[in-house]
């Protein structure tokens, strides 16, 4: 209750805040300002002693501005982080206390045994069995299948990219041209054949397939390959044709010259290779059944209801706390590469 | 030279792709595989080893049942080998249709799967499933005899008193499909029964209250309970659909049909129905399972508990219609060997009461096309052998509490079996209650028409039921809408 | 270069190893070009013919010339059912689907509803960003958070929070939201349970898409902001232009190309909108229980409802939403090429 009172207060406090703002600046603007030189002319034309009091007045206004910043922002960061806040606590509730008609903002105690739940598929008196959501092998799954794909997309990609960027042959922009293209169709499009092609290579029907249709298609990210091309053409030609002389083999030097130089692209191409494993929803659960699920899919089919069919939610929290957990934990360890290689994409995964 | 050789791998690379796709698209179609019938009639050779496969969504201790009888089987016929399959789609039908649809395409199927009609009818679309006449009474493996591992002998194709073992109803749902021909044998099977609070309504008897036979007298029996208890629900009815379909049945309205016009649920007299039960929704007397944030009623049935903060009882039915599958669901809670009321089981209200009409639901088996036909005859023996063996149909119907798709007059061979019906009571043993009421109604089973869509009429069928309930005046718009997303493919 | 060899009559070993090189070099991009062609070949440019013919393709008919199946499906080639013939048929069943005007509604009022409201609220926060020192590097951070989630499992929280809990008609818990609702003195509202209102649900689906475009477009927007020249806002400080003016005549137009950016991209993300429907309403239903007709339903979703059962349908439907989405980032992009300061 009291944690609910604060937030309240904070929340009216942000309001107040931001009318006053506003009003400023709206006050600011009634001020006649037709013209921007008349009012610097004015400006010049005041006695010292009013440039002071101005200047104080500019002070204080600066301060207020300041305030009414922070006080937005933080009413905002309060809005984005409240489904983290709220998914966390209700996580360690019980389920009558999660049910309960007024709501608590801080556990009344700590049922750290929802956890527990996930893994060992034990019941909560009885009633809770989680045989339709067994959450080590869908990290397995997603883990195995975010590191194969990555790996080889990598190869991939480095390979196509060093073509591209310092191979010469006929038809080179052409190509490219025809590759950025493709870039602009809706993934659907691909879907449905994608979904006709790995069927009849018989890649739905077991786990292997799956795991071979969950990876292959996706191997090529024309994006990738883009803005590594992009990378590659900035290390100096000279280079190349120093380790030309030197006898050293194409591959060779895109090994040791070209990969370490653009690391950080690959960071990048890697990491969010790997999010998008994670995050993945529409293919894998297309194909997949639930005969190879990724923890995404896994999570959105498996009911979190005990045997009478009660949905226990905060056993269904504790599950998505720990799907969110890792990305999390990559994001704050590896920010700069994951805002780099978005800022760029503008694609979710 | 350079601009050749591009040109030439570019070209090459693209058509051999492109070939390859081609190629493996094609060699998707056309994967037809052959069917025995009376034309194509082959001999079984018991001494060639044989291995057919068998995809269903049986858990565990159901799986310890199969095996029991794998090995029975395996003394007749060693030569035969069963695999069970994992088609990790434990309890899920739909998982399993798409994964074996899959597996058609892919040519990959197995040779025995479990089924519900209408995904044979979306197998058929590709000439998949084996039909069964020719092991029939009258067809070519009739009378043809095949010699046992035991020195026994016995004919390969159903006889007429195995015939006369099975439930009418649930035999019959074989045949439910629109060129008339038998593609499923029954392999275990439910029904709908109504649960009753006994302890309730034996309090109550000199208010008049008793357990209703009829809608009409339904309606009397809510009213009257929730008279008695205003927190209560007096009726939990878990799945709208069957509901639906079953009020068909016992009017004798259209529901469906799987030749011309299929979908003909649109009446005046379906849409009274719906119009008489929604208005009981909205007067509280029942509720639904999709309605009841879909926790199946026997949460309600069993419920006992109060409101801790307003000291009120929490809505509770008195009555509740599930599925025979769920009985130990609808057992109240028991405080050392304690029961909090008694559970009665009845059957379902009836429109005639003379005429009945009960749901038949729970898997059957198909075999699929092979194009080795000693598979074939050996996936039918084993299926013949599992859907007309006693002693099998009554120990998987302990353990999942099913029903036998024998009649009683066949069950009663089994002494284990017979004697857990015996202790059936309203306490512990109400799965047992279940399935005597069960066994009791065997001639009122029906099943509906099978074809491409059934599966989608139910479940619109359904939906439409939820959506009227909640909002009784956009009863136009639900009946609309069910009706189009039913006619999309 | 053949006349170049016939003036060089005499090679050293060396020479002619380079030549030998050189004149691989085209066949050795080619080396490394293949696996991504290969790939792209059957994952993306076959689907390309293949998925236009599908969607061209005639409904199956029998002899007599009656419909027997609409639509394409592989189950149904493999009985040999197809002969190809071109027909508008999938395009017009689509079209005359009613669950295709409900997508088609729900696509296009979540995203001009979304993306301006979404792009508004970014360029808010990466302008008061942008203008503080201390904690703007951990606001940053809070602010990104929502990008690296899941959506489908965020969705399930959002889903959880506007939740009312037991029956509707007495619920023992009204749920978070509507407490917080009710501490400001308003009513609970039915935000996602059966018999809640489409605006209601749309709503939801609002806040969460919001919530969920925000990090990009602030990261974009702030990208931008940082990189314009502080020279122009030192002068208009001169001037003693006020903020609001400040942000209307120097920032808004200064990061025009970044705005035109978050607003074309948001736009075909908002057309592509469905894993958030997922995953607050689940894909069975895409809308509260007890709703017939999958009442939030989207173009994306029209696609995948029936991508397993008839990809002829799925085709046309995934072409119609190409060509929409087509012809918006044209007007936009013919739009922001009007009023676009670069």
């Amino acid at each position: 209750m009291i944690a609910f009172i604060v937030i309240s207060a904070v929340l009216c406090a942000a309001i107040v805040f931001y009318g006053v703002v506003v009003w400023i600046t709206e006050r600011k603007r009634e001020v006649p300002q037709d013209d921007w030189m008349g009012q610097a002319v004015a400006t010049k034309g005041m006695r010292a002693k009013d440039i002071d009091a101005v200047s104080k007045k500019q002070t204080v206004m600066k301060i207020l501005v300041q305030v009414g910043l922070y006080v937005f922002l933080v009413f905002m960061a309060i809005i984005v982080l409240f489904p983290f806040y709220w998914m966390l606590i209700s996580s360690l509730k019980s389920q009558s206390e999660y049910n309960a008609s007024i709501p608590t903002y801080w556990p009344k105690q700590f049922h750290w045994e929802n956890y527990k739940y996930l893994f060992v598929n034990v019941a909560e008196d009885g009633m809770f069995i989680a045989s339709d959501f067994d959450l080590k092998t869908l990290f397995l799954n997603t883990v195995l299948v975010g590191v194969v794909s990555t790996l080889l997309s990598l190869i991939v990609t480095v390979l196509a990219a060093y073509a591209f960027a310092r191979l010469e042959f006929k038809g080179k922009n052409a190509l490219f041209a025809a590759l950025l293209a493709t870039m602009m169709l809706p993934g659907e499009l691909f879907t449905i054949t994608n979904y006709v092609t790995v069927s009849s290579f018989g890649w739905i029907t077991d786990k292997v397939g799956i795991f071979t249709a969950l990876v292959v298609p996706f191997l090529v990210s024309v994006f990738y390959i883009y803005l590594l091309r992009q990378n590659f053409m900035q290390i100096p030609n000279e280079l190349y044709l120093a380790a030309k002389v030197d006898g050293t083999s194409d591959l060779k030097y895109l090994w040791k010259v070209m990969i370490p130089l653009s690391a950080p692209t690959l960071i990048s191409i890697t990491i969010l290779k790997m999010m998008g494993a994670w995050n993945s929803y529409i293919w894998p659960n297309l194909i997949g059944g639930n005969i190879f699920q990724l923890v995404t899919v896994g999570l959105r089919s498996a009911s979190f209801q005990n045997a009478a069919g009660e949905t226990l939610f905060p056993i269904q929290m504790a599950a998505v706390v720990l799907v969110t957990l890792p990305l999390l934990l990559v994001f704050i360890f590896l920010r700069k590469y994951i805002m780099r290689g978005v800022s760029r994409s503008g694609i979710k995964g | 030279m350079k601009k050749r050789i591009g040109m030439v791998l570019t070209a090459g690379i693209l058509t051999c792709t492109m070939a390859a796709c081609m190629a493996f698209t094609a060699c998707g179609a056309n994967k037809q595989k052959t069917a025995l019938d009376e034309e194509n009639v082959v001999e079984f050779d018991t001494s060639k080893p044989v291995t057919i496969s068998f995809s269903h969504t049986q858990g565990q201790n159901l799986r310890r049942v199969l095996a029991t009888s794998v090995a029975e089987f395996n003394k007749l016929y060693p030569n035969i080998t069963v695999e069970g399959i994992d088609s990790a789609a434990s309890g899920n039908y739909d998982s399993l249709r798409d994964l074996i649809y899959n597996q058609i395409v892919a040519g990959n199927q197995p040779n025995i799967a479990y089924c519900y009609p209408d995904h044979v009818a979306s197998y058929n679309t590709a000439g998949a499933v084996q039909p069964l006449d020719a092991f029939l009474p009258g067809g070519a493996y009739a009378d043809m005899e095949v010699t046992r591992a035991d020195g026994t002998t016995e004919k390969i194709g159903l006889t007429q008193e195995q015939v006369d073992m099975f439930i009418p109803g649930y035999y019959n749902e074989g045949r439910a499909f629109a060129d008339g021909k038998m593609y499923t044998m029954p392999f275990s099977k439910s029904t709908e029964v109504l649960y009753y609070n006994k302890t309730f309504f034996d309090e109550h008897k000199e208010d008049g209250l008793k357990v209703p036979t009829t809608w009409d007298e339904m309606e009397t029996t809510c009213r009257k309970i929730k008279e008695l208890v205003p927190t209560s629900i007096p009726l939990g009815y878990d799945s709208e659909a069957n509901w639906f379909i079953t009020m068909c049945e016992q009017l004798g309205t259209p529901y469906t049909s799987a030749t011309g016009e299929k979908y003909l649920f649109d009446t005046p007299e379906n849409r009274a129905f719906v119009n008489r039960f929604a208005d009981w929704y909205q007067e509280g007397l029942v509720t639904t399972q999709g309605l009841n944030n879909d926790k199946y009623t026997s949460t309600l049935f069993t419920e006992t508990g109060m409101n801790e903060e307003t000291g009120q009882p929490l809505p509770r039915a008195y009555m509740c219609i599930g599925s025979t599958a769920g009985a130990s669901y609808q057992m109240s809670g028991e405080t050392q060997g304690e029961f909090e009321f008694t559970v009665g089981v009845t059957r379902i209200p009836q429109v005639d009461p003379q005429n009945p009409k009960v749901i038949s639901q729970g898997p059957s088996v198909c075999i699929f096309k092979s194009d080795d036909p000693q598979e074939t005859i050996a996936s039918w023996l084993f299926i013949k052998y599992l859907t007309t063996s006693v002693n099998f149909q009554a120990e998987f119907s302990i353990a999942s509490g099913y029903v036998p798709v024998l009649n009683m007059a066949t069950m009663e061979t089994n002494s284990v079996y017979m004697k857990l019906l015996q202790q059936a009571d309203g306490k512990g043993n109400l799965t047992a209650l279940a399935a005597q009421v069960c066994m009791e109604q065997e001639d009122a089973y029906y099943t509906s028409p099978a074809f491409m869509g059934s599966a989608k009429a139910r479940d619109q069928v359904g939906a439409l039921m939820q959506a009227v309930f909640a909002n009784p005046s956009k009863i136009d718009e639900a009946f609309r809408s069910a009706l189009e997303e039913c006619r999309r493919a | 270069m053949d006349t170049e060899r016939a003036q060089k009559p005499v090679l050293s070993k060396e020479e002619k190893k380079i030549l030998w090189k050189a004149r691989l070099s085209p066949l050795k991009a080619w080396l490394y070009l293949l696996p991504t062609l290969v790939v792209l070949a059957i994952f993306t440019v076959w689907p390309i013919i293949s998925t236009v013919r599908m969607a061209f393709l005639a409904d199956v008919r029998d002899v007599m010339g009656e419909q027997v199946y609409t639509g394409y499906d592989y189950l149904k080639d493999m009985g040999g059912m197809y002969d190809f013939s071109f027909s508008f048929e999938n395009f017009a069943h689509v079209v005359g689907y009613g669950g295709f005007k409900t997508a088609l509604t729900n696509t296009i009022l979540l995203t001009v509803i979304t993306v301006p409201i979404s792009t508004m609220l970014a360029l808010l926060i990466a302008v008061a960003l942008n203008s503080i020192k201390p904690l703007r590097k951990l606001l940053q951070t809070i602010f990104f958070l929502p990008y690296v989630t899941n959506t489908i499992a965020v969705g399930m929280v959002f889903m959880a929070m506007f939740q009312m809990i037991g029956p509707i008609k007495s619920p023992t818990s009204v749920g978070i939201i509507n407490n917080i609702i009710e501490a400001f003195g308003g009513k609970p509202v039915n935000w996602v349970k059966e018999g809640s209102s489409y605006w209601a649900n749309m709503t939801v689906l609002i806040i969460y898409i919001v919530w969920n475009a925000l990090p990009f477009k602030i990261l974009v927007l702030l990208g931008g902001l940082q990189g314009v020249n502080k020279q122009y806002y030192d002068a208009a400080k001169v001037d003693g232009a006020s903020r609001f003016r400040i942000f209307w005549r120097i920032t808004v137009p200064l990061l025009s190309p970044m705005i035109a950016y978050v607003v074309i991209t948001g736009f075909i993300g908002g057309f592509k909108e469905y894993t958030s429907i997922v995953g607050i309403f689940g894909d069975v239903r895409m809308g509260p229980p007890g709703s017939i007709g999958r009442p939030l339903n989207t173009m994306v979703g029209l696609v995948y409802d029936s991508i397993k059962s008839n990809q002829g349908e799925a085709s046309a439907a995934a072409l119609i939403l190409f060509v929409i989405i087509f012809a918006v980032t044209m007007v936009n992009l013919y739009v922001s090429k009007k009023k676009v300061h670069y």
